[in-house]
């Protein structure tokens, strides 16, 4: 078996001291898919921040055997439109880190940016000013970004937010596309359970009121009794058109 | 002879001054770029009367302990100190548990109030209080020429050498910190340059102008969709524009310097706030 990308032992994440959630055992491998799932404000992007080291741990640690390099979408409404960058200076930003200061984006780093853009079907747009792109155009900006840098970990918070189905399918349609057949290891945040279920191996639940941390395989996940711990009412899984969809129904929630 | 052949004729009185005028405009207009896009221009209005409260402390300290000559680098070594410390506390580390705004109209509203208060006491300098507030560039010495020159040095070398990583954490400072990078150094870094480009400045021109060239340039050239890059040449062209024509014209039609700079500096910058208001 291969080691993984990164894990967590025994952790607690939480700020101030206060654990908001404790003893997660998480480990993420080489191509591995995971969506974790659970109602907005309940300990998610804390426990990614965590996980990638942005965030100290309150107890346990975070496991990486060999560095790793990482890409991270950030939700879109925490990039701000009025920053007056173009597209293909946002992807560039993503090889600061391993430029490191002092020298300056190269030939080889911009052609890295527009292969980006164009991995993500935007390249026509790296002139662009990102504040003027639509929601979907901007959030596959964001993705380049993060995939400028040849990431072996790509971590993404909430990519679909606020968007209409449509474009809510594209960019998963995308984000699996870049996930397909590799070694890249995606890490998913998202409070729709719907947004992941026809896309991730791995679903991890994450509620920090109800101090629930559950992971397991999709099939192990997207059962009512799981469904019904996490959402605390009675769900149904029914597949429609070859998709899983996820409904609320009548009666007693199994937990 | 007229007031334009007269200005011309007294060069030797405004060219320190003239200089001081547009360097302090070009180095505010150029910063003001980041202190517009971060939302942080409450930040640079509490940092000028932070400057403004060192360097009324720093002359009190002198009449009390009856200093007769005028010692301006402690004067501004003091402002500095305060403005800097003030930069690094209320742009690069914020309190978690109390909204932004708030840390700062309470930082603005005390350093106005100890300003008031500070010069009260004032003896001898009391009546440079008006030109430390609202700006009077009629007569800058050349010490807080070189001053300036030395403090916009500092900062281009900064932006030069580190301008990639100030823009990336500036711009999203959450993915930096993912990426492993030191958000809070960098943060610091960029409020240092401000913290340290106000005092001197601000000791020069007046508060008012300060404020005025941290925001109204940096809004001009922004409104006038102005790329990342282009917008900081953008912006120190309008803080020279203003700052200079500003010092020119109060001198022609006998108005008060930093008043004219600072209404100069909006005329610049309306037609691209019109432009952006328009869409």
């Amino acid at each position: 078996m291969s080691l993984p990308v990164v894990a967590l032992e025994g952790a607690a994440v939480g700020y101030g001291g206060r654990a908001l959630l404790a003893n997660v055992d998480l480990e993420v491998g080489p191509g591995d898919f995971l969506a974790m799932v659970g109602p907005n404000g309940g300990g998610k992007t804390t426990l990614i921040r965590a996980m990638l080291g942005a965030l100290p741990l309150l107890a346990g640690r975070v496991v990486r055997p060999r560095p790793v390099r990482v890409g991270y979408v950030p939700q879109r409404e925490h990039v701000d439109p009025i920053w007056p960058f173009t597209a293909g200076e946002v992807v560039l930003m993503g090889r600061t880190p391993s430029l490191g200061p002092l020298r300056r984006p190269g030939r080889g780093d911009r052609a890295a940016a527009r292969h980006a853009l164009d991995r993500v079907g935007v390249g026509h747009l790296a002139r662009a000013i990102l504040g003027e792109l639509s929601g979907g155009q901007r959030q596959r900006t964001l993705i380049a970004r993060a995939l400028v840098g040849d990431p072996e970990l790509l971590v993404l918070d909430e990519p679909t937010n606020g968007m209409d189905p449509a474009a809510e399918l594209a960019t998963m349609d995308l984000i699996r596309d870049l996930h397909a057949g590799g070694q890249l290891a995606v890490v998913m945040v998202s409070h729709r359970l719907e947004a992941v279920a026809n896309y991730a191996r791995r679903l991890a639940f994450v509620d920090k009121d109800e101090g629930l941390f559950r992971v397991g395989s999709l099939e192990a996940m997207l059962t009512a009794e799981a469904l019904g711990a996490l959402y605390g009412r009675a769900v149904a899984v029914h597949e429609v058109g070859g998709r899983r969809v996820v409904v609320p129904v009548n009666g007693e929630v199994k937990r | 002879m007229s007031g334009l052949e007269e200005f011309l004729s007294a060069r030797e009185i405004w060219q320190v001054p003239l200089a001081a005028s547009a360097l302090s405009g070009a180095l505010l207009g150029a910063l003001g770029i980041y202190v517009v896009l971060r939302r942080t221009v409450f930040v640079s209005a509490a940092l000028t009367q932070l400057s403004t409260a060192g360097l009324v402390a720093a002359l009190l300290v002198e009449e009390r302990i009856h200093i007769e000559s005028e010692h301006a680098s402690e004067q501004l070594a003091v402002s500095i100190a305060v403005s800097v410390a003030g930069a690094l506390l209320l742009g690069a580390f914020r309190p978690k548990r109390i909204p932004a705004e708030a840390t700062v109209g309470a930082t603005w509203v005390v350093a106005s109030a100890l300003v008031v208060l500070g010069s009260s006491r004032l003896v001898h300098a009391a009546h440079d209080l008006g030109g430390l507030v609202f700006g009077n560039a009629v007569a800058i010495p050349g010490s807080d020429l070189a001053a300036i020159a030395v403090v916009a040095a500092v900062c281009a070398i900064v932006h030069g050498l580190f301008g990639k990583e100030l823009a990336f954490t500036s711009f999203d400072a959450e993915t930096a910190q993912a990426l492993g990078m030191r958000v809070q150094l960098w943060n610091a870094a960029l409020f240092l340059t401000i913290g340290l480009a106000i005092p001197p400045a601000a000791r020069a021109l007046g508060a008012l102008p300060v404020f005025a060239f941290l925001t109204l340039p940096a809004v001009g050239a922004l409104a006038l969709r102005a790329r990342f890059r282009t917008s900081f040449a953008l912006a120190a062209a309008l803080g020279v524009v203003a700052a200079a024509g500003g010092y020119v014209l109060s001198w022609l039609l006998e108005l008060p310097t930093g008043a004219t700079m600072v209404v100069l500096a909006a005329v610049l910058a309306a037609p691209g706030a019109l432009r952006g208001v328009r869409g």
